[in-house]
């Protein structure tokens, strides 16, 4: 199956982001737009993998890519970060995800953007999110035995953390 | 099985494809790997291994010479790169990121410098923005030089007699960036509005003889390889990406034009002087490993033809904003953005949280490599692990760019 051609479906960044509205008008929440070429709203952690779902399928303006994913220490909490593209819009939603800082777990999107899957074991190497009914929950960048998530703002290096070092 | 395995290499990847054996093999036939467990065997490719093009481990479990399962191991490389942005100042950093994408510094540093000046409203000069656009053209010329001559390489119907002659242009590429710059890799080149030296006397007609002859190299190495019956039997419909997993993989630069998506951030999102160059964006068709060696060789032209432009357009000015202490200390105000331009091998791009200070909060790559290194086990599954060789090559990673 072919994709739509790049910035097919014609549409100024505040269209898509009306289109956007209309079509999640309750689960895209603070949607505002950011020049040059991004839509910024947040989401509830609840109905994550729901609007991915219908992002992904969302007609005449799919987002089709997922481009990655990327998790913030804010100090009371964490946030994921989910950066989408839609090829027929040739423009990128930014999805902004809060996470409490006692219980740091989201839905797993890697079946709806197999893409997502690296970027999920990322954000749990390194800032120490889980992704709920993730294929293969792993570290990734970190040896396996590393303890801790060292871009956590709170994290201390100590030659603990490697035993194998 | 597992278990026995777990005394002899307390290794989770090697634990994993071993559990996914019998994980096949206990559900019976119908899994994907079900019912061959007599031939099945795991090799452990690298991470010293002179075709996975620096440190990448690939667990490969064969049926024979048949990939069954492929588990990619990265990390080998990782210098905490994210990490350490956030203990030095914006300026500080810019160093760091060459050592990203090694073999395409100049347009690494240009993702992160950009993304810095968009946060923090910084407006290159015009110059700049040409001396900016013929560095990077110039660093992907040499990049892909080392992407289709490691990948011939690879096939060895040639021995390693294309990499002599990619390297020996690449060589002269160098030389230009040397002579501007400083340095042949780690070049340290780019400032927030602007690039740090003016180019020097007699570059720009260096550059120019150099930029003629691009187009003869290009007939050199097609000459080499294109016409050759084996060559042409390794490439040829091997590991086809449809544009489905382009999508699905986020897949992006010259990987995925091969298989027709013309997505170049160069003319679909254009940046910089973009918009006043004329250039083609190289397409292939069929998404295949030959097209993706192809769409580099074109790319290779087109980017010369770029530098040509740039030269005769070159206007004169300074090079950097202010006087020289200006761009060093730069403070955006508190706010997120993410900028990505089109890298040697696709979307390269920063997200960079800033909390107002000196210091990034948060910085976070997307690199090409990390991303287009995830399609590896669906796109090698079914190939003969001498094709997967090939098919790895073509896809032309950096485990620098991977790991960071």
């Amino acid at each position: 199956m072919a994709l739509p051609a790049i910035g097919s479906a014609g549409l100024a960044l505040d269209d898509v982001a009306a289109r956007l509205a209309a079509a999640l008008p309750s689960d895209l929440s603070d949607l505002r737009v950011q020049e040059p070429d991004t839509v910024v709203a947040v989401v509830a952690p609840a109905v994550l993998h729901d609007v991915a779902l219908r992002l992904r399928g969302l007609e005449g303006l799919a987002y089709e890519s997922c481009n990655f994913v990327a998790a913030v220490d804010l100090g009371d909490g964490f946030e994921a970060v989910y950066h989408l593209y839609s090829f027929a819009a040739n423009s990128y939603l930014e999805l902004h995800v809060a996470v409490p800082r006692a219980k740091p777990v989201l839905d797993t999107v890697s079946d709806v953007w197999p893409a997502a899957d690296w970027h999920e074991r990322e954000a749990f190497d390194m800032m120490g999110i889980r992704f709920e009914g993730h294929p293969d929950p792993r570290r990734i960048l970190l040896p396996d035995d590393w303890v801790g998530h060292p871009l956590r703002k709170d994290y201390v290096d100590s030659i603990e953390n490697h035993p194998n070092v | 099985m597992s278990d026995q395995f777990a005394t002899t290499a307390p290794d989770e990847a090697m634990a994993l494809a071993l559990r996914r054996i019998a994980d096949s093999e206990a559900a019976g036939r119908g899994s994907e790997m079900a019912g061959l467990g007599f031939n099945q065997v795991v090799v452990n490719m690298g991470p010293q291994h002179p075709s996975t093009h620096g440190v990448l481990r690939l667990v490969v479990t064969l049926d024979g010479e048949l990939v069954k399962d492929v588990i990619p191991v990265i990390g080998y490389l990782h210098r905490g790169k994210e990490k350490i942005a956030e203990k030095r100042t914006y300026y500080q950093y810019i160093p760091i990121v060459d050592r990203t994408e090694y073999v395409a510094g100049m347009n690494c540093e240009w993702g992160y410098v950009r993304t810095v000046e968009k946060l923090a409203g910084i407006e290159p000069t015009r110059r700049a923005e040409f001396i900016r656009v013929i560095m990077a053209e110039l660093n992907r010329i040499a990049s892909h030089q080392v992407g289709v001559g490691t990948f011939t390489a690879d096939l060895a119907p040639l021995g390693t007699a294309m990499v002599f002659y990619a390297f020996r242009h690449r060589e002269k590429i160098l030389d230009l960036l040397e002579a501007a710059s400083g340095a042949r890799m780690m070049f340290n080149y780019f400032r927030f509005g602007g690039v740090r030296y003016d180019l020097p006397d007699g570059w720009v007609e260096t550059c120019r003889e150099l930029m003629l002859q691009v187009p003869a190299w290009c007939r050199e190495y097609e000459a080499l390889v294109n016409d050759n019956a084996v060559f042409l039997q390794r490439c040829l419909g091997k590991g086809v990406m449809t544009q489905d997993d382009v999508a699905d993989y986020a897949i992006t630069g010259p990987n995925a034009r091969a298989s027709g998506v013309a997505h170049d951030l160069r003319r679909t999102r254009p940046y910089s002087v973009y918009p006043e160059l004329d250039f083609e964006v190289c397409l292939g068709r069929h998404g295949d490993v030959y097209d993706r060696y192809q769409v580099r060789v074109d790319e290779i032209r087109e980017s010369a033809k770029i530098v040509l432009q740039c030269l005769d357009m070159l206007p004169a000015g300074p090079v950097q904003l202010g006087t020289l202490r200006a761009p060093y200390v730069v403070t955006p105000p508190p706010g997120a953005c993410y900028t990505a331009q089109e890298n040697p091998r696709g979307e390269f791009g920063t997200y960079i949280v800033s909390d107002g200070s000196r210091y990034p909060y948060r910085l976070k790559y997307r690199d090409p490599c990390f991303v287009n290194l995830q399609i590896f086990p669906k796109l090698l599954r079914g190939n003969k692990i001498a094709d997967a060789v090939a098919i790895s090559g073509s896809m032309d990673l950096v485990l620098g760019g991977i790991d960071r």
